[in-house]
């Protein structure tokens, strides 16, 4: 862990912040200029029998009558400091209904991952290391039937085999250990093929590679190949898959929860849409926010561990290499003619 | 199927018993193309046999059936007897432990054979470890030996870094270390040099002659450069299209080439051949480029690219038939100073230097370290004539050249093109500026867009910089096009379907293509096989002295600078340590770092082998 890595993950971390932040801004701005006010909308409801003077008390004390600009800035301060607000449906703090489903959902997509990760592994060192003969031309099709069958679809299934016929688990406990794994296959298993697919292209592509022969020739067999060379540049790929599936998840998972009954972010989203409780939303697209950024932050520090070509120092005047006899750099890359 | 090695009057072959490696009847096909017919030689311990070809020869695909490294789809018949065993019949499991142990490989490009997301330590204990040593400190000690056997300067830091750390002469000479670490009984060497500067070649074939002297290893030899072979093997095998066309020990190959083939190519080789393109450069005449253009288009116009050649050989011969006989390379005549050759230029009219360059300084900042890629560098070309940049990586000469086009800005002194100052213009001026000077680069395999069709690919210039309506600019693609000798019909072929030769013609004639004054020509023929190469510089000194072209010529190929450039520059570590007309600083260089280049030029006839 040298400085230039530190001072490198510290600039990606002042970056990761912006987003958060200006994403926060871009939700916040949208929910404002979309028409239907809904509080306002709530307080004339006729049905909840406000006079004018409650509303024009309720009003100012969420400070809706403040100019736009004068309500983002408190908005964000109280965002900056942890304090979501106040749901208008429940008048419970955002931050507790928010925390209330987030161990579940995050449960379940960490799961899914997990389960992800394993498959697309396991199917790759299964590509690469089993007699020709058998199995690999079977598994190199896996990715592709995993990705054309729907996630809600192997989760019926799923159900119905293992909850239904096997009694592995019941489905009015979804937050029981066999549920929440099963759970986790469905949703796991069109993300393993897109990362399997990445994953033996990877190792297809490197293990045609010069270096590869030449390994060969130092009298290393296919398993210590596969794991000592092959591996770590294949898997560079896969970080940035990961890293975009996430979205996938989360976005799945909300099915997922759906179908296996478990309350999660979807019913909480559901809920909120359902009855325009802009907090609870602003809360939830901000969450959602955070979790990419700190996803791709991750990504994004991983990768120079992985590939040390990768430039930790911003990009100087010239790519000029430093060490002893420098090598010689092409005068242009493609030829062309200079305008 | 000519000739092979297998008859016993080649001297070549000792009885199959005891040869440490003995091919016979070698043939190797992807699908039904066979690129290996019926090979056959034999090696004994502690000799190196040198297998010659160009690209397409088979030679790699020889070194990799003894290696059983053949990609996929490739299959070998015949026998490969190593110590006595058929290695094409063994099966993997008893194979695999010749590998490294007994059968060092070094391959041919170092920037791609190490694992770049490795470090270069760990990928050496895995040779160390087939030594069987178990003790882990005792490995790395074994590692660093070897690294400074080699001759890397500072063998830990060598250890600790990555591949893209370390330049490729440095990672050649990893390479060289983890093949001969485990002590094999034979090191397979594939191009061990070909990506190298001179001095360093010279230092890692002397490199691999000792190993092979003292530790009695027997080595096999690929190159395609024969003045490497002839100075290094004890037998030669020389292959086209992936048959044997000549075997036997190198003195006798050398002194009597039987096979047509091999004539040819030592006609081609420049180290070999000093005097191969004076009598066209004697034909350039600066001063009538205008009527050349015309002569030239009636020439080429309709005539492909053999044809062009051959009309160039014939024109040779009537100039000057000594430049195209086979030099013994015994003959020291062959070697003696040229005269000069650069008459014409000096007396050309114009005073003005073409291109001149005044005290440029150029440094970059690389993590953290203030580095001096140029430091006060001074040249001045005259009109019409050829200067050459020479020197080792990291000398300066890309820097310079990147400062010449603009690419990069001086951070000190002037640059002048035909006496006006380059600094300091508007982007429009140094549009200009640019369009006179045009970029021949080093490698055509990579530098044309394999998307697109040779005509765009030349008319490309002429759409950036706005000249003409579609008739003048399909006029002018043709007429540079006929220029480098290039058929018509090959305007709509895309690079994949050209050949090497081709392609670089094509990179030539897109440079030519804005009719500009001065050529950079950044080693235009390195990545070309030797008869090619000798077909470029054909076009290259012929399109000189046709249209009167300044170039500026970098290259390591020292041979082929002394022969091509009037003038050159020798920079050291960003300084001009010496300049001057060609023939007096090849005679009698006052630099010792001149000379120490000038003797890494490879010199057949002098070796031990030869001297027998």
């Amino acid at each position: 862990m040298n400085a230039s890595y530190l001072r490198y993950a510290g600039r990606r971390l002042v970056q990761a912040v912006v987003v958060v932040l200006l994403a926060y801004v871009f939700t916040f701005v949208v929910i404002s200029v979309l028409p239907g006010d809904p509080v306002t909308n709530t307080l004339r409801n006729p049905e909840n029998g406000f006079t004018e003077e409650e509303i024009a008390r309720i009003v100012s004390y969420y400070g809706l009558d403040q100019p736009i600009a004068v309500q983002l800035w408190q908005s964000l301060s109280h965002f900056l400091v942890g304090d979501l607000g106040v749901s208008l449906r429940s008048n419970l703090p955002v931050t507790r209904l928010v925390a209330e489903v987030v161990p579940s959902t995050l449960a379940l997509a960490a799961s899914a991952l997990a389960v992800a990760l394993v498959l697309a592994f396991a199917i790759a060192y299964g590509t690469q290391n089993l007699p020709r003969r058998y199995g690999q031309g079977v598994l190199r099709a896996f990715p592709s039937l995993f990705l054309s069958v729907p996630a809600f679809v192997v989760g019926l299934l799923l159900i119905q085999v293992f909850a239904f016929q096997l009694g592995l688990f019941s489905v009015i406990e979804p937050d029981s250990a066999w549920a929440t794994f099963f759970a986790a296959v469905a949703l796991g298993i069109p993300v393993s093929a897109q990362v399997a697919e990445v994953l033996i292209t990877g190792l297809d592509h490197e293990s045609r590679q010069e270096y590869a022969a030449v390994a060969r020739s130092r009298g290393l067999g296919q398993a210590r190949l596969f794991a000592k060379h092959l591996l770590k540049p294949s898997s560079l790929p896969v970080v940035t898959v990961v890293a975009l599936t996430v979205g996938e998840l989360l976005g799945g998972a909300l099915i997922i929860e759906t179908i296996f009954g478990r309350t999660g972010i979807g019913s909480l989203v559901q809920r909120s849409v359902s009855t325009q409780d802009l907090p609870v939303l602003q809360a939830v697209v901000s969450l959602a926010a955070v979790v990419f950024v700190v996803v791709n932050l991750l990504a994004d520090l991983v990768y120079p561990l992985l590939d040390p070509r990768v430039r930790t120092e911003p990009a100087s005047a010239s790519g000029k290499a430093g060490l002893g006899e420098a090598p010689e750099q092409p005068i242009l890359e493609r030829q062309v003619s200079v305008p | 199927m000519t000739v092979t090695a297998t008859a016993p009057a080649a001297g070549v072959v000792a009885p199959a018993s005891s040869a440490l490696l003995c091919v016979e009847g070698l043939s190797v096909a992807y699908g039904r193309t066979e690129v290996v017919s019926d090979v056959s030689f034999s090696l004994e311990r502690g000799e190196s046999l040198a297998l010659i070809g160009e690209s397409g020869s088979g030679k790699s695909t020889i070194a990799r059936s003894v290696l059983r490294l053949l990609p996929d789809g490739g299959a070998a018949r015949g026998r490969v007897e190593f110590e006595g065993r058929d290695v094409l019949a063994l099966p993997e499991r008893q194979f695999r432990p010749l590998r490294g142990r007994a059968l060092g490989f070094v391959p041919q490009d170092p920037g791609s054979s190490l694992n770049a997301v490795r470090t270069i330590g760990a990928q050496a204990q895995e040779a160390a470890a087939l030594t069987g040593e178990r003790d882990a400190g005792v490995r790395q000690q074994l590692i660093l030996d070897t690294f400074a056997q080699v001759g890397l300067d500072d063998p830990r830091r060598a250890y600790d870094s990555y591949p893209h750390q370390l330049s490729g002469g440095m990672l050649q000479r990893v390479l060289i270390g983890l093949a001969v670490l485990p002590r094999p009984a034979l090191l397979v060497a594939d191009e061990p040099t070909s990506a190298l500067d001179v001095t360093i070649q010279k230092r890692i074939l002397d490199l691999l002659s000792e190993l092979r002297a003292d530790l009695g290893i027997g080595l096999l030899l690929i190159t395609h450069d024969l003045a490497i072979a002839a100075e290094r093997a004890d037998s030669l095998v020389v292959l086209r299209d992936g048959a044997v066309q000549e075997a036997g020990p190198t003195a006798t190959v050398f002194a009597a080439p039987s096979s047509a083939y091999a004539r040819e190519l030592q006609a081609d080789v420049p180290a070999l051949n000093p005097d191969r393109y004076r009598a066209l450069r004697e034909g350039r005449s600066p001063s009538a480029p205008a009527v050349a253009r015309s002569v030239d288009l009636a020439v080429a116009g309709g005539a492909g690219l053999a044809v062009a050649r051959d009309v160039d050989s014939v024109a040779v011969r009537d100039l000057d038939p000594v430049a195209v006989r086979s030099v013994d390379p015994a003959d020291p005549a062959a070697t003696a100073p040229v005269s000069p050759p650069v008459a014409a230029s000096e007396d050309a009219p114009d005073a003005t230097p073409k291109i001149e360059l005044r005290g440029v300084t150029k440094s970059f900042t690389v993590e953290g370290r203030r580095l001096t890629a140029l430091d006060g560098v001074s040249f001045a070309i005259e009109r019409g004539t050829t200067h050459a940049l020479v020197g080792e990586s990291g000398s300066g000469k890309t820097t310079a050249v990147r400062l010449l086009l603009g690419l990069d800005q001086a951070d000190d002194g002037e640059i002048l093109v035909a006496g006006e100052p380059v600094h300091g213009r508007s982007a429009a001026g140094l549009r200009a500026v640019r369009r006179h000077l045009q970029l021949v680069y080093q490698n055509p395999f990579t530098s044309l867009d394999p998307t697109w069709r040779v005509e765009q690919l030349v008319r490309e210039p002429l759409d950036r910089f706005r000249i003409g309506g579609r008739a003048v600019r399909a006029g002018r693609v043709r007429e540079a096009l006929a220029a480098v000798g290039l058929a018509e019909h090959l305007l709509s072929r895309r690079p994949a379907a050209l050949s090497g030769g081709q392609r670089q013609r094509v990179a030539i004639a897109r440079a030519l293509v804005l009719r500009p004054d001065v050529l950079v020509l950044d080693e235009p023929t390195s990545a070309l096989d030797v008869t090619v190469q000798a077909d470029i510089v054909e076009v290259l000194v012929r399109l000189q002295a046709e249209l009167g072209l300044t170039y500026v010529f970098v290259s390591h190929d020292l041979a082929l600078v002394r022969q091509l450039a009037d003038t050159v520059s020798v920079l050291h570590r960003g300084r001009v340590v010496e300049a001057g007309p060609v023939e007096r600083i090849f005679a009698d260089p006052e630099r010792d770092y001149t000379r120490r280049l000038l003797e890494s030029i490879p010199r057949p006839g002098v070796p031990d082998a030869v001297a027998s």
